[in-house]
């Protein structure tokens, strides 16, 4: 019985959003503008994150950080040393780097330090490439290939040669079309031979994303310029041993080696995946934050409309309210038949916002390296969202009608 | 008096319009039989309206009282009053009133629905109640498909099909021309002559002809109250 009245308010509804198009779709417009911002954010984020996890999971599950320090996300500070407390913690050295390589449960260590500096290449310049400088065993500790030519070897990084590793993306951009093994590039004004092609696994910081390039850490500290201090180990236990038991090992052996004392706490920082997943929960959560913010934006201007909207639909049928009275409705009867035409209304417009967020998330995953996909609970979150917006302002418009006497609505012409 | 269904003690209707204190209805006091045939008339004004909208619970006396079959409506709140006019009122308006997106037998359905009945028995109810007034092949019908008459019938299948004790009507033949109108005295007098208690409106004096019983209110009083034909 009620459900026919749902049907018979749905069908209501349809009929005036119909014949007032104009009106409707402005309405519609603003409900929609919302569901489209939260199916699209959703589906970005998701899709960012599917490619992180993917991307850590190919640089070996196992794989930690020994870094400086780590803030863990947004935490500011332990308050020991204001707003600075990395200051407290010296920074990694490459003989700490050797000192873990010789523990029995670590497999590997690589050194790794970053910046972004000037790369030309005949007429070519560009001012900001990321780069690193890694230890011979980069490409098997932190993943990806070497597709052409080869990594540069340890007799290279011993001797700190002017070689560099360069990934697809700055291939394209300096030699597009062309073999760029054996390439003569200048990186920070000095020469470079290109000796290999490296691509990234993961989809999200490789292929269509960032140019980038690796040379031996010996030669990165001679020639880059970088904010010293922020090397950082990327350690690959043994297979026989669990993250837990490496990680263990490592920090009693940079305790040891640092001379901490039991009670001192560390001066460095031990960064699992988990720890890593940990702040990019952050990050995301941020993101959430932003865009939950930025909908609820719409959907209050979508809300505004469907007040609008809905007081002229309950002056235009005044008298049918009328009739409906006499006919036997009750206050709460009329009341629920113009909060289903409100609801009706706005949930329109979040099928419409969810389709074009739909297509957006399509065009991402096209035109991006992001793999965009829309998640069930944003579908569900978006049209309940827009049920309860067009419910909350139909409130207002639904009690006038419902409380419209019935002698002065059947007079109304 | 057992057998009345309306009953109405020194009832009175007063208005504030603007600073004009309006006197509607003066201690109207009177009764309705079971299967009586009523016609209430007057001169603009005179408070046939109030009256009519008074014992259809659409409107609440300011002073008296009002009984509808033994309950006294004149206490009762807004809900209950929704359920009175539900169950025990069937309007029938000058201007139809029929939902214009809805077919016949939508229309006619829509007393049913808010009485809460299941959806086969609002069919049953409102395909009967439109054949009573000889719509059964209008039922798939809109309001803009049929003629003022139909569209008359339709309302009146409407007030007929929950059942009323008292069937209103304000007006019901003052939107059509005299054949229409003859068309519909006729349904109201072979609803009147099945049992059906039927009060009307109108100022037309042929109209008031086909009735038992004559009211005539003038200054929200009653003026008059006579018997017209010998009761049928």
């Amino acid at each position: 019985m009620s459900l026919y009245r749902v049907f018979e308010g749905v069908g209501i509804a349809f009929a005036s959003i119909w014949s007032n198009k104009v009106r409707a779709s402005l309405t519609i417009m603003g409900i929609g503008i919302g569901v489209t911002v939260v199916i699209g954010m959703a589906s970005a984020i998701t899709g960012i994150n599917r490619s992180v996890t993917e991307m850590l999971e190919t640089a070996g599950p196992k794989t930690f950080f020994v870094v400086r320090y780590w803030s863990g996300g947004i935490t500011i500070s332990d308050g020991s040393d204001e707003l600075s407390p990395w200051r407290r913690n010296p920074w990694m050295t490459v003989e700490e780097g050797e000192m873990l390589r010789n523990l029995p449960l670590i497999r590997d260590v690589t050194l790794q330090e970053g910046t972004s500096g000037p790369v030309s290449y005949e007429s070519i310049n560009l001012s900001s490439v990321s780069m690193a400088g890694f230890s011979p065993s980069w490409v098997f500790v932190t993943g990806g290939e070497i597709r052409a030519g080869r990594n540069f070897t340890q007799l290279e990084y011993a001797a700190s040669a002017r070689v560099a590793v360069i990934n697809d993306k700055l291939a394209e951009t300096l030699f597009p079309g062309l073999d760029p093994i054996g390439r003569r590039i200048k990186i920070f004004g000095q020469p470079f031979e290109v000796v290999g092609l490296h691509v990234e696994a993961a989809s999200l910081f490789g292929g269509g994303g960032d140019s980038r390039l690796a040379m031996p850490h010996t030669t990165f500290t001679k020639v880059a310029d970088y904010w010293k201090g922020w090397m950082d180990l990327v350690v690959m236990p043994i297979e026989d041993a669990t993250v837990m038991e490496a990680q263990d090992q490592v920090i009693s052996a940079m305790r040891s080696s640092r001379g901490l004392k039991p009670k001192d706490e560390n001066n460095f920082a031990v960064v699992t995946q988990d720890r890593f997943l940990e702040m990019w929960d952050n990050v995301t959560q941020v993101f959430f934050l932003v865009m939950f913010a930025l909908s609820g934006v719409a959907l209050m201007v979508g809300g505004v409309g469907v007040v609008a909207i809905m007081l002229i639909s309950v002056t235009e049928r005044t008298r049918e309210i009328g009739v409906r009275k006499a006919l036997g409705a009750t206050r709460r009867e009329i009341m629920f038949q113009f909060l289903v035409e409100a609801a009706t209304l706005t949930l329109v417009g979040g099928a419409i916002g969810l389709t074009v967020g739909a297509l957006l998330a399509g065009g991402v995953r096209k035109f991006t390296p992001i793999p965009a996909t829309i998640p069930l609970w944003s579908v569900a979150l978006a049209l309940f969202a827009s049920i309860i917006t067009g419910v909350f302002f139909g409130l207002y418009p639904a009690h006038r009608a419902a409380k419209l006497d019935p002698v002065e609505a059947l007079r109304y012409e | 008096m057992p057998d009345c269904v309306i009953q109405t003690r020194e009832l009175s209707r007063e208005y504030q319009l603007g600073s004009e204190h309006i006197h509607a209805l003066r201690d109207v006091s009177f009764a309705i039989r079971r299967n009586e045939y009523v016609v209430i008339m007057g001169p603009s004004g005179s408070g046939k309206s109030t009256l009519l909208n008074v014992i259809g619970c659409l409107d609440s006396p300011t002073g008296g009282e009002y009984w509808l079959n033994g309950q006294e409506v004149s206490r009762m709140g807004d809900l209950a009053l929704a359920r009175v006019r539900n169950r025990e009122i069937g309007f029938v308006f000058q201007t139809f009133n029929l939902l214009p997106r809805a077919t016949a037998l939508h229309n006619v359905e829509l007393p049913l629905v808010y009485g809460g009945h299941s959806a086969r028995e609002r069919r049953l109810r409102a395909t009967e109640a439109l054949a009573r007034v000889g719509l059964a092949d209008r039922m798939d019908h809109r309001p803009n498909e049929l003629s003022g008459g139909q569209r008359q019938r339709v309302a009146i299948a409407r007030a007929l099909v929950s059942r009323p004790s008292i069937l209103l009507a304000d007006e019901p033949t003052g939107n059509l021309d005299s054949a229409t109108s003859q068309e519909i005295m006729q349904v109201f007098h072979r609803l009147h002559a099945d049992g059906q208690t039927i009060v009307l409106v109108t100022h037309e004096l042929d109209i008031a002809a086909h009735a038992q019983r004559v009211v005539t209110l003038r200054d929200g009083r009653i003026a008059s109250d006579e018997r017209t034909r010998s009761a049928a």
